[in-house]
């Protein structure tokens, strides 16, 4: 059975929450849980939505698959594009190089959370930064 | 004498200086516990000298801003630097005269501005 064609595609978006056939999710390579390739507010998936791990296929821009690395990329920490729109930045615990995406609507919200609140609650927290916060 | 590029990691003295590309100030090359300085410790924003994808010394030179900070469980803080011309990253770690102000703020910015009601959460 092929793993994706094109002609595969628009059923792929329609789909709703029934099981998830082969060839329409990946298996995480951090939880092992089974993810569809569509996500809710994106092109395309780039990371699990549940731990956030993601592999290194991209190599300058998103979507260019062009990394031989494979290696498996950690979210290492939150940013904030312009309009307000979180971004995760991803580390390769293999080659070490970083990428920035999207957050997918259907991330976990508890696990993007306390990694937006990590600088808070670490304690080499600068006190002096603190106070004038 | 001043110079307009950060230094590179293997050259020069510690009265070594170079002019933040963002703010204009003479920064000392060395921090004071004698580190090489990848950033501005007053405004954060660095220069892209180094090609972090292929190795070696990049023709960019473009502005990076720094865009987010990485708080490891071990190990030290890092600032996070995208280039402003060709949209590189980078990870440099905090230095211990950078402007802590700036830090927490840049630490804190998705919080203000969260995807979802933080009121459903409670205590974390
Ligand atoms: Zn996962
Ligand atoms: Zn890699
Ligand atoms: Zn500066
Ligand atoms: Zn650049």
């Amino acid at each position: 059975m092929p793993r994706r064609n094109p002609a595969s595609a628009d059923r792929r978006v329609q789909r709703r929450k029934e099981r998830v056939p082969r060839g329409d999710a990946f298996r995480c390579a951090g939880c092992r849980a089974d993810v569809p390739f569509h996500a809710p507010g994106t092109a395309h998936r780039n990371h699990c939505p549940q731990c956030l791990t993601s592999l290194h296929v991209d190599r300058r821009v998103p979507g260019d698959r062009a990394a031989g690395c494979g290696g498996r990329m950690e979210a290492l920490s939150l940013s904030t594009r312009p309009d307000g729109e979180w971004l995760l930045i991803h580390h390769c615990l293999v080659c070490g190089e970083l990428s920035a995406n999207r957050i997918a609507g259907d991330d976990n919200p508890l696990v993007l959370l306390r990694m937006a609140v990590r600088p808070l609650s670490d304690s080499r927290v600068p006190a002096r930064a603190m106070l004038v916060l | 004498m001043s110079n307009t590029n950060p230094p590179s990691p293997s050259t020069g003295s510690r009265t070594e200086t170079f002019t933040c590309v963002r703010c204009g100030r003479t920064v000392g090359a060395f921090t004071p516990d004698g580190l090489r300085r990848n950033h501005c410790p007053s405004c954060l924003h660095s220069r892209h000298v180094h090609d972090h994808v292929e190795g070696g010394p990049s023709e960019c030179l473009s502005r990076m801003s720094p865009i987010s900070i990485a708080v490891p469980r071990d190990g030290d803080w890092k600032v996070i630097h995208r280039c402003t011309r060709c949209d590189e990253l980078t990870a440099n770690r905090v230095q211990v005269d950078d402007n802590q102000l700036i830090l927490m703020r840049l630490a804190v910015r998705p919080l203000a501005q969260p995807p979802f009601p933080l009121e459903v959460f409670g205590e974390l």
